[in-house]
């Protein structure tokens, strides 16, 4: 069976000529939930455009055992969903029923089995009620739920998170939390919160200026306070005790 | 300048507040006006705003009468007619330097009787108060219509009437980002406001109205970047497809009937005003 993600020193630089990620290696199985940790600037959203295929570099990456090329591109985007930093940028129609539904009518299934899609993501994320909402209508929490929703109807292996805990409440990040928890699906969610990672993920990967520092088991790499300090993070409140 | 943005936010938003006005506040109750088709809604809007344009300028009392319509639908809708009539407020200056010119231009006499009342004035004056009043009986009509019906549905509703696609997603876009555009200019300007402590003079305050009139461009083509691969990571290939949600009842039907007598009838109505 083929590894969800295989990147092989995968190289990006921006049209600036900065380097953005610098010979990336990762692999990652299916099920598997993986912290992308990291402080600003880092390169953690660059790294998941690329695993989306928005970026191009110089380096192989498969997913779910597809090579990124335009050939690959449709069957990667049924199988990789990729949730943006700012909701606002994932909800674009008018409505809910209608945002969670363009991925499905784009993979283009009949007007029933969108329906049951549209039906089963919004329950998923607690949001049955409010398909007809405007994406304007709702909370930043119910915004990020949402969010999930729109990939969710599109059934992926793999989904990607770029700080999905940005701009929430406690109570909303722990909902968050339970949420992305109980989702059967690989997960790669980038974010500098800790207590959130290690609350989420089994397996961290540590990476600063373009490069992996650290791959590995999230609690191991995260009790490391020198590490966690030598890259402008913090051990998570839940090890410090 | 600064001040022109401020107006355009306020126009959308009424404060300074994060909690925007929305145009479309009431489009989300329930009554029996909501749960009609739009496309019905939509027609009945059409001919009836070509019907009240193409009345006669003689024909003020008719007006007043054709008014009747719109209203019943607020009232049944349950929208609030201060509502209603700040939204024509706010689209009024320029009908108004329109409608206050034309006592300028056309001075010639005239009588006017209502009943026993007769009184004297220009057609010049008439014409104004026609323009005004057609005006407000036909905001009065739009305002019911987006205040009774879900934006999506009206979409839905055009693209099905036969409105270009291409267009119904523009309007769709800006139906949705319109708001997160409020919120961005409402945080510029606030952000203004925090570290204005004098006035800084014309040429200044202009330099800095362009800068944070450039810096929301920078920031929307920045979100437009976002959407776009949002959509594509949707599986996006250019093609828009969507799922129509609309049906015509036995209560649209009578709807469009019921708004059909009343237009006609008022017609037979002033016929011989019209002869």
């Amino acid at each position: 069976m083929p590894k969800a993600i295989e990147i092989d020193s995968f190289s990006y630089k921006y049209p600036d000529g900065t380097a953005a990620l610098s010979e990336i290696t990762l692999n990652i199985e299916h099920d598997q939930k993986v912290a992308l940790i990291g402080p600003n600037g880092a390169g953690k959203s660059t790294l998941l455009l690329a695993i989306a295929g928005f970026v191009k570099g110089n380096g192989k990456v498969l997913i779910d055992g597809l090579e990124i090329n335009r050939k690959n591109l449709k069957k990667i985007r049924t199988c990789l969903g990729c949730c943006l930093e700012n909701p606002d940028d994932q909800l674009f129609m008018p409505t809910l029923f209608d945002d969670v539904a363009f991925g499905p009518l784009n993979m283009g299934l009949s007007a029933e089995q969108v329906k049951k899609r549209v039906a089963d993501a919004l329950e998923t994320v607690g949001l049955a009620e409010m398909a007809d909402k405007a994406p304007h209508h709702l909370s930043a929490g119910q915004k990020r739920a949402a969010a999930i929703a729109t990939i969710l109807s599109m059934k992926p292996k793999i989904i990607t998170f770029d700080e999905p805990d940005g701009s929430l409440d406690p109570r909303n990040r722990n909902n968050l939390i339970k949420l992305l928890k109980d989702l059967p699906h690989t997960l790669i969610i980038a974010t500098c919160n800790m207590n959130f990672a290690i609350a989420l993920a089994e397996r961290a990967v540590l990476l600063d200026k373009g490069r992996i520092i650290a791959d590995g088991d999230a609690e191991k790499i995260m009790s490391d306070s020198q590490l966690m300090a030598e890259h402008g993070l913090e051990v998570p409140s839940k090890i410090r005790g | 300048m600064l001040k022109a943005l401020r107006v355009l936010v306020c126009y959308f938003g009424t404060t300074y507040q994060m909690h925007h006005a929305y145009i479309d506040k009431y489009a989300y109750q329930d009554s029996p006006i909501h749960r009609l088709d739009s496309r019905v809604k939509f027609v009945v809007l059409l001919v009836f705003t070509a019907v009240v344009i193409s009345l006669p300028r003689t024909s003020l009392s008719i007006l007043a009468c054709y008014a009747v319509g719109p209203f019943t639908i607020l009232v049944l809708g349950r929208i609030q007619l201060r509502f209603a009539l700040k939204q024509i407020l706010l689209a009024s200056p320029f009908v108004l330097i329109l409608a206050l010119s034309c006592p300028l231009y056309d001075k010639t006499a005239v009588t006017i009787a209502f009943g026993p009342f007769v009184w004297y004035s220009t057609v010049g004056w008439l014409r104004c108060f026609v323009i005004l009043g057609k005006f407000t009986v036909t905001m009065l009509a739009l305002i019911a219509l987006i205040s009774t019906t879900r934006f999506a549905d009206l979409l839905t509703g055009l693209q099905w009437l036969g409105l270009p696609k291409v267009l119904v997603i523009q309007l769709g876009f800006l139906y949705r980002y319109i708001f997160v555009l409020i919120d961005r200019a409402q945080h510029i300007l606030q952000a203004r406001a925090g570290r204005r402590l004098r006035s800084l003079g014309f040429k200044r305050e202009l330099k800095t109205a362009a800068a944070m009139l450039g810096s929301l461009l920078a920031r929307s083509i920045d979100t437009a970047g976002h959407i776009n691969i949002a959509m594509q990571a949707r599986g996006f290939d250019g093609r828009w497809r969507s799922i129509s949600r609309l049906q015509i009842r036995r209560a649209d039907i009578l709807f469009a009937l019921i708004a059909a007598s009343f237009m006609l009838g008022l017609y037979i109505l002033i016929r011989p005003a019209l002869q």
